[in-house]
């Protein structure tokens, strides 16, 4: 029996915090399960809570497929321009309309002349070429009674075999000799022989270009289509042959290739400057001419997608805010509602830090889910589109980095907008807790 | 530690309350006395008197605005919230009037509840949970949620937790006070089962014939102990 007034026995030290790692980590699954539950119990609240982050998540995820299968179609078909060729002509390609304009008011067509001497003074390029094309709005093709329209007629180089995007797959490209001669031959594209010589063999036989007639001398291999436009509509004659029946002094497309990326950088700068030389451009005033590689399509079409994606950003940016904040809020009345809960488990040792982590993990899972919802969402959004737009044209494929970017980023949003509820609920005085009713 | 040594030694506890413009209130007004390992004791007085003060105090749920205060060799009056938190979980087993379970959790998982806050890994969490349940009768009712369990059963669930992590004091505040008296005999009987298998018990109650069931009262008026009666 002790009496009152008597020492206490040996103090001893606080022991060390064993339980700092597991405990965490035990806290964290409840949390975790607790988070599920909470979801599972209110499911009409938690959807419109999660609402903002899902449609967040669903918009991030769709423009980064769609993007990602666009450039997937652009870098296989606009790449048929050809590795470091580069192309000087009269208009410059995709800059716009007013662009388009000053090109007719000022710029001259690249001639004949032209093409020689550029032919004669660049220094080291790998080969040049030179086509010559007619507006297809007049053109026609005809063999027996079958006709093609709107087809290209190109007078061609012909080393325009090895710069452009046409490979022979049965008889000749057009050659010196053609060339030479003005022979009247042709290279067909596959266009022609789907609706001219679907059974039988093209070669040698006789077609009015134009009411002009032509040998097939060769035909191309087949390339498909690029924004649903065939690339295989043309027929290649010798461009000689070209200017004594279409046109005497045609526009010329000068095409120029280098041996690798950096040597074409060189290259266009050195034409250019012929070129302003030779005709005398002074040097404040622009170039009369235009330059353009596939790398400027490419430039356009990232720039393109540059803004598209930026567009997108600032949307996501701003349905995770708003979502986020209506998370913290859900979380604050969350906190209100489970004052007492809260209470308990602190009388039974839950630290503040336990408190907190269970909160902010409620609150991340929470907005996680909405992220996993976004997904599946944009996975639906995904096949319709391909239903719609149909296959052949592109794949709106998504990639694994969009949906890991959503659910992180969902996550993340949930974390952040769930510490101030948390904090608060770590902040309450025990007593007072349990003292609140539910 | 010794076996039999004093677990409680409060000294001259003090605990204020400034109300503002220079009025304070004195919940309780330097209280003094001392627990031994194994008594089995109750805090009586009337609503007002500071027992409930005294409680939270002695149950590290609240500090002493003076005074000092030993717990198991401890010096608890002056720890901060992570480490009085640390000490209820280890030391400190409640049992409230209201029961105060998680009622979306089974039997089972509320008495985990202390376990796995101080860290313990899920199997041996179990095993102990369902030992704690065993030893109060309820282990065929572990699965079930507080709402399918009678207040007795919910009591004894509670009973349960607060032993589960084998602490020094067992805390009951009005233990009895929302069961029926048939069911708040078993109870006591329960406690009075918990007392001879060694555990300190401490009740807190303003019911003279549930103090009566202790071997020590100590009565409290005013913030202040009025007696202190060793009964047999």
């Amino acid at each position: 029996m002790a009496s009152i007034g008597q020492t206490a026995s040996l103090p001893h030290a606080l022991p060390t915090r064993s339980r700092a790692g597991s405990g965490a980590w035990v806290t964290a699954r409840e949390a975790f399960w607790i988070a599920l539950e909470a979801l599972r119990a209110h499911k009409l609240r938690s959807f419109l809570t999660l609402l903002g982050v899902v449609i967040a998540t669903t918009t991030l995820i769709v423009v980064m497929s769609l993007i990602n299968g666009m450039n997937f179609y652009i870098a296989d078909h606009i790449a048929n321009l050809g590795a470091n060729v580069f192309i000087v002509h009269l208009h410059p390609w995709a800059q716009g309309y007013e662009a388009w304009l000053k090109a007719e008011r000022r710029n001259k067509p690249i001639r004949i002349e032209e093409f020689e001497y550029l032919r004669d003074n660049l220094k080291n390029y790998r080969n040049i070429g030179a086509e010559a094309e007619t507006q297809t709005i007049n053109t026609s093709a005809r063999y027996q009674n079958h006709s093609v329209y709107f087809l290209d007629i190109v007078g061609v180089t012909p080393n325009m075999i090895d710069i452009g995007a046409q490979k022979v797959e049965s008889g000749r490209y057009i050659t010196e000799s053609d060339y030479q001669h003005e022979s009247m031959v042709c290279f067909i594209g596959q266009d022609l022989v789907t609706e001219f010589f679907p059974n039988v063999d093209p070669l040698d036989k006789e077609v009015m270009v134009n009411g002009i007639p032509f040998r097939v001398a060769g035909v191309a291999e087949k390339i498909g289509s690029t924004f649903g436009e065939s690339q295989d509509n043309f027929v290649h004659i010798p461009l000689t042959t070209y200017r004594k029946f279409f046109s005497a002094r045609p526009s010329l497309l000068v095409n120029v290739q280098a041996w690798d990326a950096e040597q074409m950088m060189v290259l266009e700068d050195q034409t250019r400057a012929l070129l302003r030389a030779r005709r005398h451009v002074p040097y404040r005033e622009d170039d009369t001419f235009a330059i353009d590689a596939s790398d400027t399509l490419m430039e356009l079409w990232h720039s393109i997608t540059g803004a598209v994606f930026g567009v997108t950003i600032g949307i996501v940016a701003v349905f995770m805010v708003v979502g986020g904040i209506v998370i913290m809020n859900i979380m604050l009345a969350s906190v209100t509602e489970r004052t007492h809960e809260i209470g308990i488990r602190k009388s039974l040792g839950a630290r503040r830090r336990d408190i907190l982590m269970q909160f902010v993990i409620e609150s991340s899972v929470m907005a996680g889910m909405g992220g996993g919802l976004g997904v599946l969402l944009s996975l639906m959004v995904s096949e319709i589109v391909n239903l719609i737009v149909g296959p052949g044209f592109f794949n709106s494929s998504i990639p694994l980095s969009a949906v890991l970017v959503g659910l992180i980023l969902s996550a993340s949003v949930g974390l952040f907008f769930g510490i101030y509820p948390a904090s608060q609920a770590a902040k309450l005085d025990p007593i007072e807790a349990l003292r609140t009713e539910n | 530690m010794p076996p039999d040594g004093v677990i409680i030694k409060a000294e001259d506890l003090w605990k204020t309350y400034d109300m503002g413009e220079a009025i304070q209130v004195h919940a309780l007004s330097g209280v003094s006395f001392a627990i031994d390992r194994g008594e089995y004791d109750a805090i009586m007085g009337p609503s007002g008197s500071g027992k409930s003060t005294l409680m939270n105090l002695i149950g590290c749920l609240d500090t002493p605005t003076r005074g000092c205060y030993w717990l198991n060799g401890q010096l608890v009056s002056e720890l901060s919230d992570d480490e009085l938190a640390y000490i209820r979980n280890k030391e400190i087993g409640f049992v409230f009037q209201t029961f105060n379970l998680l009622s979306r959790a089974s039997a089972l998982h509320n008495v985990e509840l202390p376990l796995i806050y101080s860290g313990m890994p899920a199997k041996e969490r179990l095993e102990k949970a369902e030992e704690a349940l065993r030893k109060v009768d309820l282990a065929d009712r572990m699965h079930h949620k507080p709402n399918e369990l009678s207040g007795g059963q919910r009591q004894r669930v509670a009973i349960a937790r607060a032993l589960v992590n084998n602490p020094s004091i067992i805390l009951a505040d009005e233990p009895t006070g929302n069961l029926d008296s048939a069911t708040g005999e078993e109870i006591m009987g329960l406690f009075a089962r918990l007392h001879e298998a060694g555990n300190t018990i401490l009740l807190v109650t303003h019911e003279h014939d549930i103090a009566a069931h202790a071997h020590r009262i100590i009565h409290v008026r005013d913030g202040r102990i009025e007696r202190d009666e060793r009964i047999e």
